[in-house]
């Protein structure tokens, strides 16, 4: 058996002296796609926001490691050199800064921690290409701001984008299908899915069941008051779906 | 310290006004008695308020000390001189050294005056007086009267009615050579009815260098002028700038001010919309970083009915810097149907540096449309997280972001050299060596 990708114990999180994250497990290996639900407020955001190395949470205790690695100990760019990508739930907009500056600022920063040079412009370009046509964004929005002026559909579907340019080990999605139509959720699942692979692993955060039509995850968790209150296969989100979050919580309550 | 009348003492020295025609004599002659009237400003003028003369009087009665000695003139290079094939230049360049023109290069089309006021021939010789003339009186008075006292030559740029020079920028470099000095640059630009031009005024200069430069601007009916000015002094230049641009009914500019350097700069702009429909946009960008000390005032003036301006500065200050935007609009009375918007947005990056920011609205009619901000904050936290999160360490992601948020001032500058020039200058001052794409 593979040793874990990334490994969360008994994790517990305040924000402002208010305990957020109250005691979490989580457990994702190579390959793994695991969906995470929860009621709004529950603390999804926050645990991807700790992952991913946001100030602004204080750990209170339990612990998390990525690759054998403490990675509470690591500034968010180590994170992100060593593999681990958010989509943010609310992207940022950054104007000035054009989608394929940060892109190539991002992939010679993890290239010049790996000890390689920079990319070269050809490929570089080559590749973004490549993402551009599979996320079906118009090449025009490469030379625009960070989602500068994008639609909150298209935002999500930057962060995609970015992701696939990325390729990340492990890719922590925090609703990323909230605010999208039928046809850019396809194309969102679509870029999820042409990445699976038995080394990439994915953390989708999501509120709805619709997502998972079309990604389909290994596991479902539900995430109420700061835990984990249940953990099952792709059939408890449908579970979730018939009888709606307060069933689920009665149930794991009594 | 400075002696009693300095301007009396440095006009008896001033020997480079020599060669100058006779008919500005008088002129000079009426600046320094109006100098011997009102004194130099001091600290209880509200003009004044943010920026001491101190630091720039002490250098200026070391130059008085020193003056006489022959001065070690050591400068930077004047930047892309290529003037192109002599038949058809791509640029005019002027390098105008303490004051006085030195070299030029790129031949003048006709339509187009480029050159001193010692070249000059004698059909403009009324313009240039008559526009001369108008300086006295122009705020901050005694900077100009100064300025006019102690001119050692004048650039004129002329364009005649209805042509376009669009394809031929002129670059004046105006520098000031340092161990000390103290010269007055003199512009006068003349931008004659429905002709366009595109000017660029370049501050630069050696260690030690003050310069009290004066720049008037006439933008005729339905002219154009394209005007951007760079201050790119040595680490301890001081300069003062000031500059009145007038424009007639259906005129039009757009003009970008930017400041990288120095250790004591001040600027007055003035832009008048003497005319019914004319317009002007005005970017602005400082960088008040280290111990610099940048002050920019604006002043635009709504005269005539059906007049618009826009205009956005955006600064930084970090260190011990200090950056101060004093920006006032006033629609006057006859302005009618008039639109203004003001902003100024600061970045303020370190607790021992300052930003004084006071955007001004004065408006004397009722149907005008006018808005006016300023803001000074730090960068945004989302942001850095969302560089940092894609890879970015902090000092790139800070940089980048910076870079980002000055940059957009540079938008507007029309000749893309140019702008590519300040933004790789812009880069380098912040300390990156990431280039953006
Ligand atoms: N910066 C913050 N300050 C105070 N409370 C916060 C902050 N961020 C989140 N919270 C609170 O933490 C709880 C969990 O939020 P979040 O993780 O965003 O939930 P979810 O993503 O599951 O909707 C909520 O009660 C929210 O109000
Ligand atoms: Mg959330």
């Amino acid at each position: 058996m593979n040793s874990p990708l990334l490994q969360v114990a008994g994790l517990r999180v305040a924000v402002g002296g208010k305990e957020i994250l109250t005691g979490l497990d989580l457990t994702v290996r190579a390959g793994e796609v695991h969906a995470i639900m929860g009621p709004n407020g529950s603390g999804k955001s926050t645990l991807a926001h700790v992952l991913a190395g946001r100030e602004g949470y204080e750990v209170t205790g339990g612990s998390a490691s990525y690759r054998g690695q403490d990675l509470l100990a690591m500034a968010p760019e180590e994170r992100a050199r060593a593999g681990i990508f958010l989509g943010f739930q609310y992207p940022i907009e950054i104007p000035g800064v054009s989608n394929v500056y940060l892109l190539r600022s991002a992939l010679n920063a993890r290239r010049a921690a790996r000890g390689e040079s920079e990319i070269d412009a050809a490929g570089f370009l080559r590749l973004v290409r490549d993402k551009a046509r599979l996320m079906q964004m118009d090449e025009s929005f490469l030379q625009r701001g960070v989602n500068e002026g994008f639609s909150g559909g298209e935002k999500k579907r930057n962060e995609i984008f970015q992701m696939a340019v990325l390729e990340p080990t492990l890719a922590i999605l925090d609703e990323t299908d909230s605010g999208l139509d039928i046809d850019a959720l396809k194309v969102v699942a679509n870029g999820v899915n042409s990445l699976r692979s038995a080394e990439r692993s994915f953390v989708l955060v999501t509120h709805y069941q619709r997502l998972l039509d079309y990604i389909r995850p290994d596991f479902v968790h539900v995430l109420a008051g700061g835990r984990i209150i249940r953990t099952g296969d792709r059939t408890l989100a449908l579970e979730l779906e018939a009888g709606g979050y307060d069933q689920v919580l009665a149930a794991a309550a009594s | 310290m400075l002696p009693e009348r300095p301007w009396r003492t440095a006009a008896s020295l001033a020997r480079d006004g020599a060669g100058l025609p006779d008919w500005p004599a008088e002129w000079r002659a009426s600046a320094l008695a109006r100098l011997d009237e009102a004194g130099m400003p001091d600290g209880s003028d509200e003009e004044w308020r943010y920026t001491s003369l101190t630091a720039w009087g002490q250098r200026w009665s070391d130059y008085l000390a020193a003056a006489g000695q022959p001065a070690a003139i050591t400068l930077p290079a004047v930047p892309s001189m290529q003037p192109g094939s002599v038949a058809r230049p791509a640029a005019i360049h002027v390098q105008v050294v303490n004051g006085a023109l030195l070299t030029q290069t790129g031949a003048t089309p006709p339509g187009l005056f480029v050159g001193s006021l010692r070249q000059l021939p004698p059909e403009l010789r009324g313009r240039a007086a008559e526009l001369l003339g108008k300086s006295a009186g122009l705020p901050p008075e005694q900077l100009v009267d100064l300025n006019s006292a102690l001119v050692s030559d004048v650039i004129l740029i002329g364009t005649d009615a209805g042509t376009s020079f669009d394809g031929l920028p002129v670059h004046i470099h105006l520098q000031g050579s340092g161990s000390p000095a103290f010269s007055h640059p003199r512009i006068l630009v003349d931008v004659a009815r429905s002709s366009r031009l595109t000017l660029t005024i370049e501050h630069s200069g050696a260690d030690g260098m003050l310069a009290n430069a004066v720049t008037q601007a006439w933008i005729g009916h339905g002219a154009h002028l394209d005007l951007v000015r760079v201050q790119s002094l040595p680490d301890d230049g001081m300069l003062t700038d000031t500059s009145h641009i007038d424009l007639a009914a259906a005129a039009s500019a757009r003009i970008t001010s930017v400041d990288l350097g120095g250790l004591l700069s001040r600027q007055s702009m003035t832009v008048v919309l003497a005319g019914a429909g004319s317009s002007a946009t005005v970017d602005g960008l400082f960088l008040a970083d280290d111990r610099r000390h940048i002050d920019n005032r604006t002043l635009l003036e709504h005269r005539a009915p059906g007049t618009t301006s826009r205009e956005s500065f955006r600064g930084l200050a970090d260190g011990h810097g200090r950056g101060i935007f004093n920006g006032k609009i006033i629609v006057m009375p006859g302005a009618e149907g008039s639109n203004a918007a003001l902003s100024n947005r600061n970045l303020l990056l370190a607790a021992t540096a300052e930003i004084d920011t006071k955007p001004e609205l004065e408006i004397y009619v009722d149907d005008v449309k006018c808005s006016h901000g300023a803001t000074t904050g730090q960068l945004d936290a989302n942001a850095l997280f969302y560089l940092r999160s894609r890879g970015l360490d902090p000092a790139a992601a800070r940089q980048v972001l910076t870079a980002a948020f000055l940059r957009e001032a540079l938008g507007h500058i029309a000749l893309p050299e140019l702008r590519e020039r300040l933004e790789a200058r812009l880069q380098e001052k912040l300390g990156g060596g990431v280039r953006h794409p």
